[in-house]
């Protein structure tokens, strides 16, 4: 336990803050790209006919794409030498870890699109209006599922700790180590969930009385 | 005349041309600050061949006469010989007064390019080689994956730049015997990390250079492998722990070794795959420049100068010592010393056993490159060691699916139940637990858990598996635990009293699929603690063959269908939920 107190007096926590700031950053990165695509996806599912087709097909697979091997597949398969528009073309860590994550973000936004648009053509405001902390939700699991970066090598939260974690070498102070970790993780994940439950109760009960009153 | 030439030529200073290729001008030899014994030995060495090449004897025994004939032989077809166009590349060195020799830009104390200037130990040797032919060097920059292709396309004659012999690559180009170094892969790490051999490898993840040799042997002994383009990166990411352990050649991290901090606190914990490096020509129409490059390399083992210039570099001089007291017996100190298996040595060996189907899988390859232009490579169907991984990868992510699939849902029945209850010792330990999984991030989950299993149980394929099914079960059975513990609650305030679990379970089988449907989409990451899933089967392969981007995109591609498969499957148990909530 003295070489846990020890790490955890240096400069563990400043380290690890900066880490998670790396996770928001990269599910911040894949949101904006998720929403400019994914609402792309919506309206094109929308609009009928071959169109709609091809955005469900894509949808379904941007759904079906798993985060970890899309990250290894950009990984491996842009070259080094990339070139865009004439420009060297290198993706970072964050980068990457930060598109692997846009296949679900923008299949998630297309979903969520849809049906706040469909909500608004019904007249439902308030129901629209659940895309936002629908929103908040995605960015929240994006966090967490940013963590992936550790196989990569990205300083994120969850490196931070493994790097500590390998110094230890008690089996009980690594586990009392992880058990921080859910915590620090834990704190700001569940905060946004319950504030995202009360903006989702609030617009739900407006939405029912909306569409009740239509 | 001819000593103050050679010893002139390895005192030269490399100008830049055009970023890429370096020729080499002549300042006064007083200019450079090259070791005293290494002039005397030079001296010595350019000596005996300057008096030996004046009087060309026909039959001399030792190598020196033979290369003496050999070039004044070729010399005399000069410059008549320079108009034809099938001479040997030694006729067309001489006619050009130069020779164009690849070397590296940046490996440390072997070939480094500072600015205008160029040094290192294989810089030096090429330096004297083209001294020893009478021509000046034009030095161009190559990297692992162009050496050879360089030398293909006629762009350079003579590869020095840390050139493994393997029995792969003798079949395309000519390696020069004797070799001028050998090096072996090393592993470095953290002085106080307890690993000693490859029997403390299994289960840690190092990190390596792709198309490493030595990567299919680490792999054998179940290490994972974090790839890296470059070795460059390698100490950095030592240093900011992005890496625990690293393997590269022990030429590689002879500078960082050479720095006190770095040598504080690494340590090579131990070393295997010994290779020897040669220089290479070009297979065909270089028949002559071999010869003359074998009869040099001989003459300086026999006589000191490659040790002479290794000492000059600060490199490893074992091998060299070893080989000058080998160069230097009867046996193989003749014109036919380099053709004699007593005196040279054999490439590495690390060809890899073809599958039976491999023909026909290249006759594949070519037929999509003709038809469609795509350079496909399927490296895992080529080679036995491939096609075994990869089918135990395929094998392994099948059970891994099935595995998370299962425990997804029987952790679901289980938290859900205790969730639901009325009773407050299940239900609020059934709630921190829930909480605490979905506060922690899925690798972090994976981790404690192959942590766990590690501290319980031996490290084994089975349990590696068992650890992930284990995280991955309990990450996402928690959140569908949670969906079926509050629709139990929402039923009974509506009233309902009896069938509250069955019923609970179709009102949450919404949730209940998009958890299992998760669960099969994150089994991927349990390649992070090891499992020996598709992921880290390919992962390994591509370590030590070619063909990333077909591989990832297999890799992509199977796992999008598997999961379009579970979903699939997932829709149906739905439709099955759904169907008896309504008829309930």
């Amino acid at each position: 336990m003295n070489e846990l107190m020890e790490l955890l007096s240096g400069d563990f926590l400043p380290k690890f803050l900066a880490g998670m700031a790396i996770n928001f950053q990269i599910a911040a990165i894949a949101l904006v790209i998720g929403l400019a695509l994914g609402l792309l996806l919506a309206a094109g599912r929308l609009s009928g006919g071959v169109a709609a087709a091809i955005a469900v097909s894509i949808i379904a697979l941007m759904r079906a794409a798993p985060t970890f091997v899309v990250m290894f597949f950009l990984l491996n398969a842009i070259p080094r030498n990339a070139t865009l528009f004439g420009t060297p073309f290198a993706l970072s860590g964050v980068m990457t870890v930060a598109l692997s994550l846009v296949p679900y973000s923008a299949a998630y936004v297309a979903d969520a699109g849809v049906d706040s648009i469909r909500h608004l053509r019904a007249g439902a405001t308030q129901g629209a209006l659940l895309f936002f902390p629908n929103l908040t939700r995605a960015f929240l699991v994006m966090v967490m599922s940013s963590s992936v970066g550790a196989a990569i090598g990205v300083t994120e939260g969850i490196t931070v700790i493994l790097r500590q974690a390998e110094q230890l070498p008690s089996f009980d102070d690594r586990l009392v180590l992880f058990a921080i970790g859910i915590v620090l993780f834990g704190i700001p994940l569940q905060a946004g969930f319950m504030v995202m439950s009360l903006f989702q109760r609030r617009f739900g009960r407006s939405t029912v009385e909306e569409e009740a009153s239509a | 005349m001819r000593a103050h030439l050679i010893l002139r030529s390895i005192a030269k200073r490399c100008v830049s041309k055009d970023g890429q290729q370096t020729r080499c001008s002549f300042p006064p030899f007083e200019t450079h600050a090259f070791g005293v014994l290494l002039r005397v030995r030079l001296f010595r060495v350019v000596a005996v061949f300057a008096a030996l090449f004046a009087f060309s004897p026909a039959h001399a025994e030792p190598p020196d006469a033979a290369l003496a004939e050999l070039l004044s032989q070729a010399r005399a077809e000069v410059p008549a010989a320079c108009t034809q166009p099938d001479v040997d590349r030694l006729i067309k060195i001489l006619c050009a007064k130069k020779i164009r020799i690849g070397v590296r830009d940046y490996y440390p104390l072997f070939a480094e390019r500072k600015g205008d200037r160029r040094e290192g130990y294989e810089v030096d040797v090429a330096l004297a080689i083209g001294r020893m032919l009478g021509v000046d060097v034009d030095f161009v920059r190559v990297n692992a994956a162009t050496r050879i292709p360089l030398l293909a396309e006629d762009r350079i004659d003579l590869i020095i730049a840390t050139m493994g012999h393997n029995t792969q690559r003798d079949g395309q180009v000519r390696f020069i015997r004797p070799h001028y170094y050998r090096s072996e892969t090393t592993v470095v790490g953290p002085r106080e990390l307890p690993v000693a051999s490859m029997l403390d490898l299994p289960g840690r993840t190092v990190c390596v250079t792709v198309g490493n040799g030595s990567n299919a042997e680490l792999v054998s002994q179940g290490a994972r492998l974090m790839l890296f383009d470059e070795a460059g990166v390698l100490p950095d990411r030592l240093k900011d722990q992005t890496c625990t352990l690293a393997a590269q050649d022990d030429s590689f991290f002879a500078k960082y070794f050479a720095d006190a901090d770095f040598n504080a606190r690494y340590f090579q914990k131990f070393g295997f795959a010994q290779v020897p490096w040669g220089m290479a020509v070009a297979r065909q129409g270089s028949a002559e420049l071999a010869r003359a490059l074998e009869l040099i390399t001989q003459v300086f083992h026999r006589d000191g100068l490659f040790i002479d210039i290794g000492r000059l570099h600060s490199i490893r001089l074992g091998f060299l010592r070893q080989q000058q007291e080998v160069w230097r017996t009867p046996e193989c100190n003749t014109d036919a010393g380099s053709t004699n298996p007593s005196c040279i040595l054999p490439p590495l060996n690390i060809a890899l056993q073809p599958t039976s189907f491999a023909p026909d899988v290249t006759r594949f390859e070519r037929w999509v490159d003709a038809c469609t232009g795509i350079d496909l490579a399927l490296p895992m169907l080529k080679t036995a060691p491939a096609w075994s991984l990869f089918k135990d990868g395929v094998v392994y992510s099948l059970v891994l699916i099935a595995g998370a699939l299962a425990a997804t849902l029987a952790f679901a029945l289980v938290l859900g139940a205790a969730m639901g209850s009325r009773s407050f010792l299940l239900r609020w330990p059934a709630r921190l637990f829930t909480v605490a999984l979905q506060s922690s991030p899925i690798v972090l989950t994976l981790v404690i858990a192959a942590t766990i299993a590690h501290g319980l149980f031996a490290l084994s394929t089975a349990t590696v598996l068992g650890a992930a099914i284990a995280a991955l079960g309990l990450a996402n059975g928690s959140n569908a635990g949670q969906a079926i513990g509050e629709a139990m609650w929402s039923l009974r305030a509506e009233g309902m009293q009896s069938g509250l679990f069955g019923r609970a379970l179709s009102r949450a089988a919404t949730q209940i699929v998009a958890f299992l449907i998760n669960a099969a989409k994150g089994t991927p990451v349990a390649s992070f603690i090891g499992a020996p899933e598709l992921l880290s089967s390919l992962t390994d392969i591509t370590s030590f063959s070619s063909g990333r981007v077909t591989t990832y995109s297999i890799l992509l591609i199977f796992y999008t269908a598997v999961v379009l498969v579970v979903v699939w499957l997932c829709g149906k148990l739905k439709q099955i939920l759904e169907h008896r909530q309504a008829a309930a």
